[in-house]
């Protein structure tokens, strides 16, 4: 099947090309006083199962670390799984830039409400319940259609890893992002700090030379920024415990988190934040924090994301569904209500990671086309800024 | 639920496989991925590697496809394989065995 023929798979076509696998009305605050009345709207407007909004802790400083933020912000406003979105803010320059970013971003609609334009809290409150009122025939008019294998934006991550992780859960993953991947899909690798001794490998299977040396450039970024802190991370790694589960070597421990993303070649190496621009496998240099990294594949047009765990993370994105794969039988049956999908019967014998990884291909499927995560039926709406320093004001 | 296999072969390329129990000293393993019975010369415990082939010294150890390290002693088939005979090719720290 080519990107171009009509698959099994379906989702909501947006103008700038992207598909969508939710549709969304979100509220996003600019500013941390409006968090509460963002939720509060959410919770309390009758069109609330198909709202999403965020919280989070800028107050508008502009620090070093501003485009950071600016991006960020504009990106996820603009995520595909959005139908619209309402920017709730204080009434201030950088929120008016972050709005005009997001508009020059995709064509659709974004409203842009001020406390201070609104005269007060409850006047704010009141404008904002009507907006969503205003948006929301918008929102449903918009349907399901056959969407092209291409649609899939897939984010890879893992979490609370276990000595599992490395041989369950990630390879299996891996087998499905490889599917996707030759289908004309995208799907993205991240977290610098855990390839970080694999790097040349990866960088061996780059498209291009110009590719591979941003691999190898973005770890021995990252690795120069740890040394001035004062940390060796390869002469402390693989740590005593990773020895003791079976770990000998940091490429090792670091091929068993690169796995996630299979054999495929690599098409791209993404600053945080920043789209692909075509089909393929990319890697973006993300903080390791779970939720951080989220948030980047959110600006970042990702529409859906597979999440392993050895120790069952919750978390969850407000506006991208992240399918949890558990690497141990264990822990998936203790907590059956945090987790989609055991990988675990790998290690336990019962099963081979092409038939588990056949499994993960189906589900991703299944949730593109609308069937409820475990983070999403827990409500999980996490997210977090990346700040590259500590606020300076 | 029943165990079916009592090894990982990530790779069809590795020269090395997991243990997905502890393997005692004289068992021997069939299953369909692996090319012949392979006999457990070491015991091998739950999670660590057990070379499917003789590994010479300075010979790559070879895990998803991928090279992990390399063996400074030789392995046998059916030994353990860990910190004790191989080593990652990048770390400075190597010695010179």
């Amino acid at each position: 099947m080519s990107g171009s023929e009509p698959s099994l798979l379906t989702g909501y076509p947006r103008k700038n090309g992207r598909w969508g696998f939710r549709n969304y009305i979100l509220i996003l605050p600019l500013h941390n006083v409006l968090n509460q009345l963002a939720e509060e709207v959410r919770l309390n407007h009758p069109a609330q199962s198909v709202i999403t909004s965020v919280a989070h802790d800028w107050s508008g400083e502009i620090d070093s670390d501003w485009d950071r933020i600016h991006r960020v912000f504009s990106g996820f406003a603009v995520n595909p799984n959005v139908g619209a979105t309402i920017v709730i803010g204080v009434g201030s320059a950088a929120e008016e830039e972050i709005v005009e970013a997001a508009r020059a971003k995709r064509e659709m609609p974004i409203a842009y409400l001020t406390l201070r334009d609104s005269g007060g809290f409850d006047n704010l409150r009141q404008r904002l319940m009507e907006s969503v009122s205003e948006v929301f025939p918008l929102v449903a008019s918009i349907k399901r259609e056959s969407a092209p294998w291409s649609a899939i934006v897939l984010g890879l991550e893992c979490g609370g890893s276990d000595a599992y992780s490395g041989i369950t859960a990630n390879p299996a993953l891996g087998v499905a992002s490889d599917k996707f991947v030759e289908l004309g899909g995208t799907s993205i690798l991240a977290e610098t700090m855990e390839i970080l001794g694999a790097e040349h490998l990866l960088a061996a299977r780059a498209k291009t030379p110009e590719v591979g040396q941003a691999i190898i450039d973005v770890v021995a970024r990252y690795e120069r920024s740890i040394t001035y802190e004062g940390i060796d991370i390869r002469g402390a790694q693989p740590s005593r415990g990773n020895i003791e589960g079976g770990l000998t070597t940091l490429e090792e421990k670091s091929l068993g988190a690169a796995k996630k993303a299979g054999n495929a070649p690599f098409t791209g190496v993404l600053d945080y934040a920043y789209l692909p621009t075509e089909p393929g496998l990319y890697f973006m240099d993300t903080p390791g924090h779970d939720i951080e990294q989220l948030t980047g594949f959110a600006a970042a047009d990702v529409n859906i994301t597979v999440f392993t765990t050895g120790r069952g993370t919750p978390t969850g994105s407000a506006v991208i569904p992240t399918i949890k794969a558990a690497t141990n039988t264990e822990m998936a049956t203790a907590l059956p209500d945090l987790i989609d999908l055991n990988a675990g019967t790998i290690a336990d014998g019962t099963e081979t990671l092409a038939e588990v990884g056949a499994r993960i291909f189906n589900e991703i499927i299944e949730v593109a086309n609308g069937k409820l995560t475990a983070a999403e039926k827990g409500g999980h709406r996490e997210f977090n800024l990346s700040r590259l320093y500590g606020s300076t004001q | 639920m029943a165990r079916v296999n009592s090894l990982i072969v990530l790779d069809a390329r590795d020269n090395i496989a997991i243990a997905l129990q502890e393997l005692p000293v004289g068992m021997r393993i069939e299953q369909s991925d692996i090319a012949s019975a392979l006999e457990v010369q070491t015991v091998i415990p739950r999670g660590h590697k057990i070379a499917l082939v003789d590994i010479a010294k300075g010979e790559a150890i070879i895990k998803y496809g991928e090279r992990m390290g390399h063996a400074f002693a030789p392995i046998l088939r059916g030994s353990h394989v860990h910190t004790h005979n191989v080593i990652g090719d990048r770390v400075s720290t190597e010695p010179t065995a």
